[in-house]
């Protein structure tokens, strides 16, 4: 068979969708290091950098940007395959909240200066991006957040604190909303900042998640000072971005990824406890195969949507919460078939195919971050439904 | 034995039970000693569990004429709950199940120091995973011993014509490799070696699945004093926390989760008690089977859904290690599946209680 030729990256989304899934398996192939496959938890930079410069070298880092900023501007339906053959490979996550959240933000929002000052850095992965909105006292509550950034000069002083900051520790930027004015309504007095990780009066301190794994932090600020023009939009208009941007979080998480990943796994576990032939597992497992088939459809509906350039609406709210409760469906269920090795703290066998446990684990917080899924079941009710309260 | 006392003793010596676990379960649910034992070997402590013997937990159903306590079922679901409630790391229920069987092999030896909580006996009855039947091969691997590595001896079920023979092989030298649990602990598996192993009984086939049973129900019962703590824990910070402005525990979508995890709390008491009180009344065969897994099959349900709820209730907090309500979610993890899944007891239910009789 003659091996399949990789074309230059401005050129893929032209290919047809069939053809261009053979050009993204011989890509993973060549290019995706062997070790990394289907790696036990979220991989830190260390681990994945090589990887995400490949990626970026052979400009393929950012699937959904527009080609005129350096992404390959794909179409909803190869995005999908992307995605499909990267579960498939083993493809692990990279930190990746530039990609998906500031750099479509920048897009929409950022001044010329910003959008070359920024853009390219991310492209060539040498900004590494965390989001910096939750705090103690600003979870779903979050236009409660109180660090407070106050202009002196030429520069923002800020001081507060962050928490649940996913990856802070491999991060050298951070994203942040912050308090302009302390008078104005709550969403009115909010802003967003870039900020550089490296700046004096920062401190990060890892926090031990479920996994037992360092992957979110605490991030303290102490009269850290940060350049105005590195303020997005408008003073005291952050607010209004952050939820345009939870638009790109919410279709991020609502993507069939993980669904995706946990029903292969789902099915190699089954076969290999010896359920598989059985009635009433395949009826079970058929549910769950329906339901990522619509979830696949659906999101491909939201997708659709975004490449016409037509903003989110609130209802694709329905997608994160669809996504993570199938997930953890999912993982339930591989849970109850696997007998006493669902207790296992290590993949079964030494198999990281059967990572029962800690799939299940890490399907728990999908439903938690994002926002909620019931604070997504608020605005479903409230501002797609229409319901009063 | 329990069913000798009237229904008042019966209750004071089933809350005099419940007051005891005291002992070792620190009151306000300080979960220091549990923290510090986690994936280290054996992975509890050998003061406590003597203390257990001294109470005469590990003897707790045994004949008195054999050194246990002779109490029922009621009185060792109440301990299991309690212990429970506190993720008690030593291995009691696995002691508890291979007293019984050294009871009924009339052994005298090894039997008083497992009593005594001086020397751990494992039991290695399985095969695979997600069983209640103890097949025998000689030389099989045997599965899923809980705390492996702390034991002195292996007590092993060996397939002899029809019957099912009793051998202790001593844990030196033996064969075992352990692998880590996500409750902090870990399961054990030996490759059993007869050269090394002296017989103990002829057939013990009825009494290991007596043996099985209750401790399946222990452990439901286990499983129902973990989801009330961690039940309680996330009650008292859906009244402390506060978002917009208000407590998180005035949302009526919070309100609704927490009565519907009650109800099944509720439901895994009711069904754990009612097991307890038909195995004490001398319930057998299938009534005993219908019983034991009606109530492991809710507790290991209600037990998942419960300590995953908690952990969404907390928000982001739940997801840490440092914050407890997860330890509990690791506990029913590895409980949950063990001495039968729910889709398990569910199958055996409905095989050993007819419809339309009661
Ligand atoms: C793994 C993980 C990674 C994260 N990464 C990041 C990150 O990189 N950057 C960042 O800024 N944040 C991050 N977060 C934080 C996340 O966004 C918050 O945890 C989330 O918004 C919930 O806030 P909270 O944890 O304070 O919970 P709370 O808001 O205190 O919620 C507690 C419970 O109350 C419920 N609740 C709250 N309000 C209502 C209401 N009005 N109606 C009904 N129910 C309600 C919640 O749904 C939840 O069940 C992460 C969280 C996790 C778990």
């Amino acid at each position: 068979m003659d091996a399949i030729a990789i074309p230059p990256p401005e050129q893929l989304d032209s290919l047809d969708d069939e053809h261009f899934r053979q050009v993204v398996r011989e890509f993973l192939r060549q290019n995706y290091p062997e070790h990394l496959r289907n790696p036990p938890h979220r991989l830190h930079w260390h681990e994945c950098k090589e990887w995400y410069h490949r990626l970026a070298e052979k400009g393929w880092l950012c699937p959904g940007w527009p080609k005129e900023h350096g992404g390959l501007g794909l179409s909803p339906i190869k995005q999908i395959i992307l995605t499909e053959e990267y579960e498939r490979h083993g493809v692990a996550r990279t930190p990746d909240h530039g990609i998906v959240m500031l750099g479509p933000l920048v897009i929409r929002y950022g001044t010329e200066e910003q959008k070359r000052r920024f853009l390219p850095k991310i492209l060539s992965g040498e900004h590494i991006w965390c989001q910096g909105y939750s705090e103690p006292n600003a979870g779903s509550d979050l236009a409660a957040l109180r660090t407070e950034a106050v202009l002196e000069g030429d520069h923002y002083v800020v001081n507060g604190q962050k928490i649940w900051t996913t990856l802070a520790t491999d991060a050298n930027w951070i994203f942040l909303l912050v308090r302009t004015d302390k008078q104005a309504k709550k969403q009115e007095g909010i802003s967003f900042l870039l900020v550089d990780m490296t700046t004096p009066g920062i401190t990060v301190r890892p926090i031990i998640n479920l996994e037992m794994h360092d992957e979110f932090c605490e991030v303290f600020f102490d009269n850290v000072r940060v350049p105005k023009e590195n303020l997005v939009g408008q003073p005291n208009r952050g607010w209004d971005m952050a939820k345009a941007l939870l638009g790109f979080e919410r279709i991020f998480i609502g993507a069939p990824r993980q669904s995706a990943y946990a029903l292969s796994r789902l099915r190699l576990l089954a076969e290999r406890v010896g359920v598989w032939e059985d009635e009433a597992f395949q009826d079970r497992y058929a549910r769950l195969r329906l339901d990522l088939e619509d979830l696949k459809a659906l999101y491909g509906v939201y997708v659709a949507k975004l490449r016409r350039g037509e903003a989110l609406g609130p209802d694709v709210s329905m997608l994160k919460v669809i996504q993570t409760e199938l997930f953890q469906r999912i993982t339930d269920t591989m849970l109850e078939i696997a007998g006493e090795n669902a207790g296992l703290m290590d993949p079964m066998e030494g198999n990281r195919d059967l990572n029962i446990g800690g799939l299940f684990i890490q399907a728990r917080p999908a439903t938690i971050y994002g926002g909620s899924n019931e604070i997504q079941r608020n605005i479903l009710s409230k501002n797609v439904l229409g319901l009063p309260g | 034995m329990s069913a000798a006392l009237d229904d008042g003793d019966r209750l004071e010596s089933i809350r005099m039970i419940r007051d005891s676990a005291a002992a070792v379960v620190p009151p306000g649910g300080e979960l220091r000693r549990v923290r510090e034992l986690r994936w280290q070997e054996p992975g509890f402590d050998r003061g406590v569990l003597r203390q257990m013997g001294e109470m005469g937990w590990i003897g707790l159903r045994v004949p008195e004429a054999q050194g246990g306590a002779g109490l029922g079922l009621g009185e060792l679901c109440a301990l299991a709950e309690e212990l429970g409630a506190g993720l008690v790391p030593e291995p009691l229920i696995p002691c508890a199940l291979s007293a019984a069987l050294l009871a009924a092999a009339g052994d005298a030896e090894h039997l008083p120091a497992l009593l005594a909580g001086e020397r751990v006996a494992l039991t290695a009855w399985q095969e695979r995973a997600d069983t209640l039947e103890a097949p025998g091969a000689p030389d099989a691997p045997r599965r899923f011993l809980p705390m492996a590595a702390g034991a002195e001896l292996f007590l092993l079920p060996v397939r002899e014509g029809g019957r099912l023979a009793l051998y202790a092989q001593p844990a030196a030298g033996a064969d075992l490799a352990t692998e880590r649990t996500q409750d902090g602990g870990h399961y054990g598996t030996l490759r059993p070696d007869l050269g090394g192993a002296s017989k103990l009984a002829e057939d013990v086939g009825a009494a290991l699945e007596a043996a099985l049973d209750e401790a399946a129900l222990a452990t439901a019962a286990y499983l129902l004093g973990g989801m009330e703590r961690a039940f309680a824990m996330t009650l008292d910070y859906l009244k402390t926390r506060q978002q917009f402005g208000r407590i998180i525990g005035t949302f009526q979508a919070l309100q609704h989760r927490a009565a519907d995890l009650k109800m099944q709390i509720a439901l895994t008491r009711a069904s754990v008690e009612a097991a307890a009180a038909a195995l004490d009344a001398g319930a057998a065969g299938d009534a005993r089977r219908a019983a034991v897994s009606r109530a492991k099959a809710r507790a290991a349900e209600a037990a998942m859904l419960v300590q995953r709820q908690c952990i969404q209730l907390h928000g982001g907090i739940g997801y840490t290690d440092q914050y407890d309500v997860g330890l509990y979610l690791r506990k029913a993890m590895v409980l949950a599946n063990q001495y039968g899944s729910a889709a398990l007891h569910r199958r055996r239910f409905m095989a050993s209680a007819p419809e339309g009789e009661e």
